[in-house]
């Protein structure tokens, strides 16, 4: 009896190598990433390259030297371009998720509460938009933007709005998908109270519907944020190099003269943070049985 | 308080008619009960006065105002819904200011206005807490309380009871008999259950398939039903139904059926003989038979009882009479026996009579 209940409780040590082997794929990458930051490039390409070395901010410095409020003296040409970058990805990865945000609860509002015709086939052909591969978007979408999305000179490509452009259309179908889902959990009878009680279409909206469908926000906004902020493609063919994000300046640093791992690592370490903030904080809203006690119990 | 009245009040889904054309007239502070089986349109009547349900043809005025294409908002109405329809972001002082916030009414005025009313229906302690921490009984009283704190000139309940169990529906009614004491208010109440429609109502209207098919007092419609359907309806438990024939015995005429001959009397008879020749309905509810051993035959009604309900200071027999179930109240003292033939006589009051076909009171 006792040695059945030992058996179950201790597992086949392949199970314990599998879980080991997994920890090491997910958390090996990270792990090379943040101690290759610290190293200086004698560390990183040196004959005894291993975890013992002297940690250095040096990488950082570099990095983060126009933004850093010191001149640190190891940097003899401080190159403004990480960042730069830093602040073009935040900017471009906010403002698209702000405004799919905004039109996806709106369309998906009109979607599930609206009737109109063609409201099925809209609602079911909406998801197929992201079913588009982006490589298979990034010619066209490069020769419209370059071409004929002008305003006077300036045309699409390269500027924030045009790549914020195309992120929102990328994100829109699947973002007006998940929050319709939340919106229909919300009970018409909580709308149809509003009403009575005096609200405008606007003010059930805003003050009713808004609030309860939080977690679906939430959740949107999470996975809008994550694919602008670590979107390449699009970003590489469309931006220039003031406008360029993270992710494009890091691949630009590879050249056939010189590789600095430790400046690379460290741009990736710091383009890792700002996700991990913005899931924190918006994860916190992801609370299930927002409507509870809404309608009857 | 305005005069509510619908005037060939129309809605239909495509071709199909829900509501055909009905005709009502509500007084001012009058509780007027709607009173139906599901899916007779009471519900859909009572969206159509409060604005969520557009009118397909007709119109509803609140006092000499035509409001049926005006916003719900427009209309001066306070509606409690079936399940509460609490916001569950916000906290019952919330909930219930709500409307009075939408209107930037001054802090000052709904803090008062709000404890107010939170103190009628005794719900001070829960001023902080969300929905979700309430009772049903607590909820029920929230969604009540936000229809309270507005100052409409008419409240709309649409089945506020149906969700309680037993104890708190009979609880909360009496609380609501009260509160429509107090409050001066034109009120109008859908409902399926006559008991509620009983006791609430100054007025009630029994509507079937979308038609009014009677309104009067809660008394008038008990004792003066005009259809079978109004009779079956009204009253608990319900009217027993008996098919019978009219028979003349030189003068004296008696509806006899399987077990049981009435007398009646002269003017009705003629009545009923001229409105429905021979064959007709009887209907006698439970209540208006008495035990009388030594009944007239040619004024009783013989039953074999089945099964003997005890509730209390009365019981209801259920038992057979002839083909035909019948419940019976009686006092619980008499003993009876299961099985046992028992002869019940009935006061010519008690006498229900309608027309076969039609099924209208005779």
């Amino acid at each position: 009896m006792s040695q059945a209940a030992l058996t179950t409780e201790r597992r086949n040590p392949a199970f314990y190598a599998l879980v080991v082997a997994l920890i090491v794929m997910a958390l090996g990458p990270i792990v090379m990433m943040i101690s290759t930051s610290l190293k200086l490039n004698v560390d990183v390409m040196g004959e005894t390259s291993s975890l013992l070395f002297m940690p250095t901010v040096a990488n950082y410095e570099t990095v983060l030297c126009d933004v850093l409020w010191y001149t640190p003296e190891r940097v003899e040409y401080c190159d403004p371009t990480f960042g730069r970058a830093l602040g073009n990805s935040l900017i471009i990865a906010l403002a698209s998720t702000a405004i799919t945000l905004i039109i996806g609860t709106m369309a998906a509002y009109a979607l599930v509460r609206f009737r109109f015709m063609g409201r099925g086939t809209v609602s079911m052909t909406s998801l197929m938009m992201r079913m588009v591969p982006p490589a298979v978007l990034l010619v066209p979408v490069f020769g419209i933007w370059t071409f004929d999305f002008c305003v006077g000179e300036s045309c699409a490509a390269g500027t924030y709005w045009g790549i914020v452009l195309v992120y929102v259309a990328m994100n829109l179908p699947f973002v007006i998908w998940i929050l319709q889902s939340f919106i229909v959990q919300v009970p018409i009878q909580l709308e149809e109270a509003a009403r009575v009680d005096g609200a405008n279409p606007f003010q059930v909206f805003f003050l009713v519907v808004l609030p309860l469908i939080k977690p679906g926000l939430a959740a949107a906004a999470i996975f809008t944020f994550r694919i602008a902020w670590n979107e390449f493609l699009l970003a590489n063919a469309l931006l220039d190099r003031n406008t360029r994000t993270v992710p494009v300046t890091i691949v630009n640093s590879l050249t056939e003269y010189d590789i600095d791992w430790g400046v690379i690592m460290a741009t990736g370490s710091l383009l890792a943070i700002p996700p991990i903030i913005f899931t924190f904080v918006a994860s916190k809203q992801i609370i299930t049985g927002m409507t509870a006690g809404a309608v009857k119990g | 308080m305005p005069r509510i009245r619908l005037e060939n009040l129309t809605k239909s889904y495509g071709s199909l008619d829900v509501i055909h054309g009905i005709d009502l007239v509500m007084q001012e502070n009058e509780f007027t009960v709607l009173v139906g089986p599901s899916g007779c349109g009471k519900s859909t009547t009572l969206r159509m006065i409060a604005g969520l349900e557009s009118v397909s043809a007709g119109e509803i005025y609140m006092g000499e105002k035509a409001v049926s294409k005006l916003e719900p908002k427009e209309r001066d109405i306070a509606m409690v819904f079936q399940d509460y329809a609490l916001y569950p972001h916000m906290n019952v002082a919330k909930n219930m200011s709500f409307a009075l916030r939408l209107q930037k009414t001054p802090k000052k005025e709904i803090d008062k206005k709000v404890s107010e009313v939170a103190a009628i229906l005794g719900l001070e302690r829960f001023l902080h807490r969300k929905p979700a921490e309430l009772s049903g009984g607590q909820r029920q009283r929230v969604a009540m309380g936000r229809a309270l704190t507005r100052d409409a000139s008419t409240f709309l309940f649409d089945e506020p009871l149906s969700n309680l169990d037993a104890k708190l529906r009979g609880q909360m009614r009496a609380e609501l008999a009260l509160m429509s004491q107090r409050v001066k208010k034109n009120m109008v109440y859908v409902t399926h259950d006559q008991v509620e429609a009983m006791t609430l109502g100054d007025r009630i209207i029994v509507m079937q398939d979308g038609h009014i098919r009677q309104q009067g007092t809660p008394e008038e419609l008990f004792k003066h039903p005009s259809s079978k359907f109004v009779a079956g309806f009204i009253g608990s438990p319900p009217m027993n139904f008996l098919s019978a024939t009219l028979q003349d015995n030189s003068g004296i005429v008696s509806v006899v059926g399987e077990g049981f001959c009435f007398q009646l009397s002269e003017q009705r008879a003629s009545r009923a003989k001229k409105i429905s020749g021979n064959d007709v309905i009887v209907g006698i509810r439970p209540s208006d038979l008495y035990l009388n051993p030594s009944a007239d035959v040619a004024n009783q009604l013989t039953l074999s009882v089945l099964v003997s309900e005890y509730i209390g200071a009365q019981s209801i027999l259920h038992a057979q009479c002839g083909d035909n179930h019948l419940s019976v109240e009686i006092k619980s003292e008499q003993p009876v026996a299961l099985g046992e033939s028992l002869i019940f006589s009935a006061s010519p009051e008690g006498l229900h009579l309608f027309d076969k076909k039609t099924e209208l009171a005779i």
